[in-house]
């Protein structure tokens, strides 16, 4: 993926997916400075899963945050899909997040008041509706095939199931085809039996589109399904 | 208490909007309570405060006293209607004056015949006048001392008056008034309108005889007497043209005005109550009677309604002592409390409703979880 | 943009109540105008319906048209002032009048009995004959029909009503439009002293040019006799009318702050609900510029929505008053004019919002 946004591209396989350089991030509060990322050095194969494994504090919140183009390091250099976002302003970010990088969070992910079909079709919205809407919906309602919420398409998030509605959130991220998707605790609200299916499925359809992905986790289950397992703590990171 | 204040601390950004809404309306409200008041009464505060309890016009004149003009044999009949004790010949019109050194205005000059019958009922300064030439003013207008002179139309003779005394709410048709004997108040008509008959009676004023109530005393005129109307001093005032409309029109805003402010409040308490729901089912799960969020959440409602009404009050208070046009506002607490009380009352009626939802919380739920996406 | 549209239709109810609040205040903007507006409508009529550049009294009745006094040899001046095409004279005279059939009843209708040379909008160039006048139809209010006699003041002043005419009251009162002779005659009759053969109260001047010219070569013809107003100016200084412009204007202008108020809180209140629904709105793409504009649409949707039904509340209070009780008129234009500015208002309101909006920060969305 060199130079393009990733919508309906062709993968290449030589490319990483992320690509982080001595990142560091630090906040000035008040007199102090306070380092919440040290040093990351990660790299993410254009196909690769990775599980990100680390103790709450460890900083693998704020680097989630710079891989998915939400926040700029302080220093090192971040390329994302062969595109360098280091120095990117807060709207080329914003632009670059709805166009090239995928998200499920752990807790709130659907626009309550929307169908499912609508939550995927939600980024299309945002961007002005540049695409085709006849095609954008036709990949939302294919998505939804595959992830078997077919019959689901018209219900709204307070009439599915967690599992399902974790499935919708997966479907939004992939929408836009990104070359990365962030996945953060995707399990921790399921129980044992869902949870191994839902990794099971982001597992498959990452494959099938040989797309990369960093899940974030407590969850041993998960690491098993990834390709690689990073760990971070004190803000240091090695992969 | 505690958490009501921490609450309101916290959000006192919307709070303050809350409060800042219920301000604004609340100086509306007081405003134009003081302007339909002050309205009403320079309209009519000359009829209203003064001492004869029955005014008689001609029944042409719709009540209002320039227009009014009674004939000899009218006057004749009235004074024989049984009932009518002392009676007084008032004479009323509307020059052009020059105040002292000031510059030319309208002046209603009112004139009886009896020093002790249709004169201002109390004065704020001066003394009541002792010789022709003299007046009392309207305590807006005038101050004791002014020379006030008539400006005469082509043909007519100037002639002026010395204020010896001022008295409050006496103004007629929103105009400076000045109350005197017949003679001066004629001769002030002359002098404005030549042509006019010299002898003309505007109204006649009565004072009932003792025993004899006004009310009734005005239908035996009207009955015994052709083409006048008696009334008493209060339906004068009231029934003044114009005044009705007046108290109607704004009897209309204040309802929409005293609606507005409940509605507001109610509605923010809901919202917040909704959002809190949790909060709140976390609280109840812990061991809080449904007594203390009850009385967390009145506490909030009347602290709002509280400062808001303040604020309201203090924004209105510099703007009743000023006049909006000729009209001079006057601050009347009667009406403020009235009105505060009024307000709290209808505020803490519209939180009902979200007092029903807070007690309707089961605290059980903080475990069954609910809510998230 | 669509989604906030889409959050309007699928969640009402969260948006009901403000919608029910402004809608009051719509009222209220509405029936503060409308009062304003009928209060100015009936004392300006008869000047307003003039077909006519200036409006001339003398200048020691300092504007005031019941003491003016213009006699023949004035009139003649302004008459010859450069640019001067035409001059009317005006009279009139504050009566009250009772129908024919019941000349002795209490309930008098009260008038202004007008005489007049210079047609004005609506009369014919000739006035009626004398003892005829053509009546503002606003009377009917009072159960008066083209046709009926009134008998004019204490001295029952017979008059016929041969027509009728629109929107020509002043000071509050319906107008009987008739000739000069006919002004003159029954002033004889009931105000003796106050009748003078060959003076009018006001003259009525059309001429070439600017009116404000027109007007000061009027004052200069007649060396400052006569003070001469362009006919604006003149609708201006009627008794009350520029008090009650402004102080109405005054209150409106404070309701509608109260409205800017009430929909800056109410979008707070709402946006702090969102916080993490635009959290992770943002963090898919979402630009603040996009999520603000949703809250100004759905501002806008409310707001309009509670105008259209404050307009017809408004419009159902201008039905039930009835006529001559308040002077109450409604017109489309003063709607129109509330609604603006209720929008406007909203539109502002929301942009207390826009600081938490802006706030929002997408990486909260995680570990959230």
């Amino acid at each position: 993926m060199s130079g393009t946004d990733g919508k309906g591209g062709e993968v290449t396989s030589t490319e990483p997916a992320l690509r982080m350089e001595g990142v560091r991030k630090t906040y000035q509060v008040g007199d102090e400075e306070v380092v919440a990322l040290d040093h990351a050095d990660l790299t993410v194969a254009s196909d690769e899963i990775v599980a990100l494994v680390g103790p709450s504090g460890s900083g693998k919140t704020t680097l989630c945050s710079i891989a998915g183009a939400l926040l700029s390091p302080t220093a090192g250099k971040v390329v994302v899909g062969g595109r360098d976002i280091t120095e990117f302003s807060a709207r080329e970010l914003t632009e670059f997040r709805r166009t090239s990088v995928g998200f499920v969070f752990q807790s709130v992910n659907l626009v309550p008041f929307l169908t499912a079909r609508e939550n995927l079709l939600v980024v299309d919205e945002l961007g002005g509706r540049k695409g085709d809407a006849k095609a954008a919906r036709a990949r939302a309602d294919q998505l939804l095939e595959e992830l078997g919420l077919s019959d689901r398409a018209g219900n709204l998030p307070g009439q599915l199931s967690g599992g399902q509605r974790q499935r919708v959130a997966i479907g939004r991220a992939l929408m836009n085809d990104p070359g990365l998707v962030l996945f953060d605790e995707p399990t921790s609200a399921l129980d044992s039996h869902l949870g191994e299916q839902v990794v099971r499925l982001i597992r498959d359809e990452m494959k099938r589109r040989g797309t990369a992905a960093i899940i974030v986790t407590h969850d041993q289950r998960i690491t098993g399904y990834a390709d690689r397992t990073v760990e971070i703590e004190d803000g240091v990171v090695e992969g | 208490m505690f958490l009501a204040l921490t609450e309101m601390r916290r959000a006192w950004g919307r709070f303050v909007l809350l409060a800042g809404s219920v301000a604004l309306l609340v100086f509306l409200i007081l405003f134009q309570q003081a302007l339909q008041d002050a309205l009403v009464t320079a309209f009519i505060g000359a009829v209203r405060n003064q001492d004869a309890p029955v005014i008689v016009y001609s029944v042409d004149a719709q009540r209002t006293l320039q227009a009014s003009q009674l004939d000899r044999q009218q006057i004749d009949g009235i004074r024989g209607v049984r009932g009518v004790g002392a009676t007084a010949r008032v004479v009323q019109g509307t020059s052009t004056v020059r105040i002292g050194n000031g510059d030319l205005t309208d002046a209603a000059i009112i004139g009886t015949d009896d020093s002790s019958l249709f004169v201002p009922l109390e004065l704020s300064g001066g003394r009541r006048p002792s010789a022709h030439g003299e007046a009392v003013g309207s305590d807006v207008d005038f101050e004791v001392g002014d020379r006030v002179e008539v400006i005469p139309a082509p043909g007519g003779e100037a002639t002026s008056l010395r204020v010896v005394g001022v008295a409050p709410e006496i103004q007629l048709n929103v105009t400076p008034t000045l109350f005197t004997d017949d003679v001066t108040a004629a001769a002030a008509r002359r002098a404005v309108n030549p042509g006019a008959p010299g002898d003309l009676t505007n109204a006649l004023a009565v004072q009932p005889e003792k025993g004899v109530e006004a009310a009734s005393l005005t239908g035996r005129i009207q009955d015994a007497v052709p083409d006048v109307e008696a009334l008493t001093r209060e339906d004068a005032a009231t029934r003044a043209p114009g005044v009705d409309q007046v108290q109607q029109s704004f009897r209309v805003i204040f309802l929409l005005y005293a609606l507005v402010v409940p509605l507001v409040t109610g509605l923010f308490f809901l919202i917040l109550t909704l959002q809190k729901s949790r909060s709140l089912t976390l609280l109840r799960a812990v061991g809080a009677r449904p007594a203390v969020l009850v009385r967390s959440l009145l506490l909030q409602v009347v602290a709002v309604l509280v400062i808001g009404i303040a604020v309201g009050l203090a924004l209105f208070l510099p703007v009743s002592s000023l006049r909006v046009g000729s009209l001079p506002l006057r601050f009347d607490g009667t009406v403020v409390v009235v009105w505060a009380t009024a307000l709290i009352v209808l505020g803490l009626l519209s939180a009902l409703v979200s007092l029903r939802r807070v007690l309707r919380i089961d605290p059980i739920e903080a475990t069954t979880g609910g809510g998230g996406l | 943009m669509r989604l906030a549209l889409r959050e309007l239709r699928r969640r009402p109810g969260r948006f009901v109540a403000a919608t029910a609040i402004l809608a009051l205040i719509a009222v209220l903007l509405m029936f503060l105008g409308g009062l304003l507006d009928g209060l100015l409508d009936s004392s300006t009529g008869a000047y307003r319906a003039q077909q006519a550049d200036v409006v001339a009294y003398s200048t020691s009745a300092r504007r005031s048209l019941p003491r003016s006094r213009i006699p023949e040899d004035l009139r003649a001046l302004a008459a010859k002032a450069e640019g001067v095409t035409a001059v009317g004279g005006l009279g009139t005279l504050q009566v009250a009048a009772r129908p024919s059939d019941e000349p002795q009843t209490r309930d008098l209708i009260s008038t202004v009995l007008i005489g007049y040379e210079l047609a004005p909008r609506g009369l014919p160039s000739e006035p009626p004959p004398l003892g005829s006048v053509i009546a503002d139809s606003s009377i009917t209010a009072d159960g008066v029909r083209e046709g009926d006699t009134l008998l004019l003041g204490a001295g029952r002043v017979p008059v016929k009503i041969v027509g009728l005419v629109d929107d020509t009251r002043y000071a509050g009162q319906a107008s009987l439009w008739g000739s000069l002779e006919t002004w003159r005659t029954v002033t004889q009759q009931l105000r003796p002293g106050q009748a003078a053969p060959d003076a009018v109260q006001a003259l009525v001047i059309r001429a070439d040019g600017s009116p404000e010219r027109a007007a000061s070569r009027v004052e200069e013809a007649t060396d400052g006799a006569l003070e001469a107003l362009t006919l604006d100016e003149a609708i201006d200084a009627i008794p009350g009318v520029s008090q009650q412009r402004s102080t109405f204007n005054q209150i409106i202008g404070v309701t509608v702050l109260v409205a800017l108020v009430v929909v800056a809180l109410f979008f707070a209140l709402v946006t702090v609900e969102r916080i993490s629904l635009y959290g992770v709105l943002k963090a898919v793409g979402a630009s603040s510029g996009t999520l603000f504009a949703g809250v100004v649409v759905q501002a806008v949707v409310v707001t309009a929505v509670a105008a259209a039904i404050g307009a017809g509340l408004a419009a159902l209070l201008d039905v039930a008053i009835p006529p001559g009780s308040i002077p109450f008129a409604l017109s489309a234009s003063r709607l129109v004019l509330s609604a603006a500015l209720l929008l406007v208002a909203s539109v502002v309101g929301c942009a207390f919002s826009l600081r938490r909006v802006l706030r929002v920060d997408p990486a909260a969305a995680i570990g959230a």
